[in-house]
């Protein structure tokens, strides 16, 4: 969360990546860093530590997320 | 009420007084009023004068009573109450050598590990997330008040009769309920004895908490046996007491992600403590040559020196938030009995109804 919203302060567009376990969290530290809004997706917890297939399995469910929070503008 | 009264001012001057009298662990406290014993005693449910036991190294007699006055000091509910006293009557069984534990110039201190039903009803004690850190009032609460017991009841003081050449923050509190529904394998108490509805308590005597790194890939069939030999290199070192007494029991708290990989690694409980039992050790060549006035010779210097001298000596318990970190917390290897942990039952059918309304009045201690 606080690399996609000093992303976001660089002028570079981003979309910060959370596992649900840290949802609450991340808001937090959206809300610390001046950037409430900053976008985010939200993914399944655990993926560290789960094996090539599964984290492959996670990131094709997360990409078109991520794609389209850039492409709804909201990144 | 037996104990002895005493008056004061107002709060703020008792407060001072206990301070002054050392009868706090440094941070203020909660001022022990008649009113606020008597609630405390309902939440126990027990007669004020039974004796739960005799607390080192002072041996002072722990009655409920006095334990209730400590439990409110320490800021307990009263529903925490059933907790504390399961807790003293633990660490007063012979096995858990308080006395000297407590006197040691090693920095040890009780861990309360609570499973069963009482972790809800005694006031949702913390299982998950920063289950040893700041921010639970059960967990703090409960451990506190052991710790004021082990102090104003056992007279533990430091540089006196509590010899710790450090101390460790610990000391303060440690206390948290395990994580069973989270955790692969049965709850500790089940493991320990007891029944899965019934509440207890387990008191282990150790060091302050490592935290261990663990990164394990859930494509590498050994990523149970590499985790295991992770934490096992954090029981036995050059610097840690275990590898020199070898008969301490070694608290692992592992976080539930970790322990689901042992247990698809095709582990239970027990061949965990086994592993570790195995895998903790030290070549006796890099004893010699770091610790010599330690208690090994130079000859056989491949020999391994185990730091768990049999898988009963180690507690594995399962808290925590979901995560890459879990917890070894060395012990000593001292004392008649070497610090047995111990398992005490929560009596949670006690408790008398308590009356509502606020709670003050005159100043006890």
């Amino acid at each position: 969360m606080r690399d996609g919203v000093f992303a976001a302060r660089l002028g570079i567009p981003a979309v910060a990546i959370l596992t649900e376990e840290f949802v609450t969290q991340g808001d937090f530290v959206a809300r610390a860093v001046g950037m409430p809004a900053v976008p985010r997706v939200v993914i399944e917890h655990p993926v560290s530590g789960t094996g090539k297939e599964n984290l492959e399995r996670v990131a094709r469910l997360v990409a078109p997320k991520i794609i389209a929070a850039f492409a709804e503008g909201r990144a | 009420m037996k104990s002895r009264l005493h008056t004061s001012y107002d709060e703020a001057t008792a407060l001072e007084e206990l301070h002054q009298r050392g009868w706090t662990d440094g941070l203020p406290v909660v001022i022990p009023t008649v009113e606020r014993v008597e609630q405390m005693l309902l939440g126990g449910g027990l007669d004020p004068d039974i004796i739960l036991g005799h607390v080192g190294p002072g041996y002072g007699e722990a009655t409920v009573e006095k334990v209730a006055v400590n439990a409110v000091m320490a800021g307990c509910l009263p529903e925490h109450f059933p907790v504390v006293i399961a807790a003293v009557r633990a660490v007063c069984d012979d096995g858990f050598d308080l006395g000297v534990l407590q006197s040691t110039t090693h920095a040890l201190g009780p861990v309360v590990i609570v499973n069963g039903p009482a972790r809800e009803i005694c006031g949702n004690i913390a299982s998950g997330w920063g289950a040893l850190g700041p921010g639970h009032r059960a967990n703090a609460s409960i451990g506190r008040a052991l710790r004021l017991v082990l102090g104003n009841i056992g007279g533990a003081q430091p540089g006196i009769s509590d010899m710790a050449v450090l101390g460790q923050p610990g000391k303060f509190t440690a206390c948290f309920a395990e994580a069973e529904e989270t955790s692969p394998f049965p709850p500790l108490h089940v493991a320990r004895g007891f029944g899965p509805d019934q509440s207890a308590v387990t008191v282990v005597g150790v060091e302050a908490p490592h935290s261990v790194i663990a990164t394990p890939d859930g494509d590498d069939p050994d990523a149970a046996d590499r985790m295991l030999r992770t934490l096992a290199a954090s029981i036995a070192n050059a610097g840690a007491n275990s590898t020199y007494g070898g008969q301490g029991t070694t608290l692992v708290v592992l976080n539930p992600a970790h322990a689901r990989i042992l247990e698809k690694g095709g582990h239970t409980r027990e061949s965990v403590q086994q592993k570790l039992h195995e895998y903790a050790v030290t070549p006796k060549r890099v004893l010699n040559t770091w610790a010599p006035m330690r208690m090994h010779p130079a000859e056989n210097g491949d020999e391994l020196v185990r730091a768990i001298a049999s898988p009963e000596k180690v507690v594995v318990a399962v808290a925590g938030g979901e995560g890459i970190y879990s917890a070894v917390f060395n012990c000593w290897g001292g004392g008649e009995h070497a610090v047995v942990p111990v398992t005490t039952e929560i009596e949670i059918g006690q408790a008398c109804e308590l009356p509502v309304g606020p709670v003050g009045g005159a100043v006890h201690a």
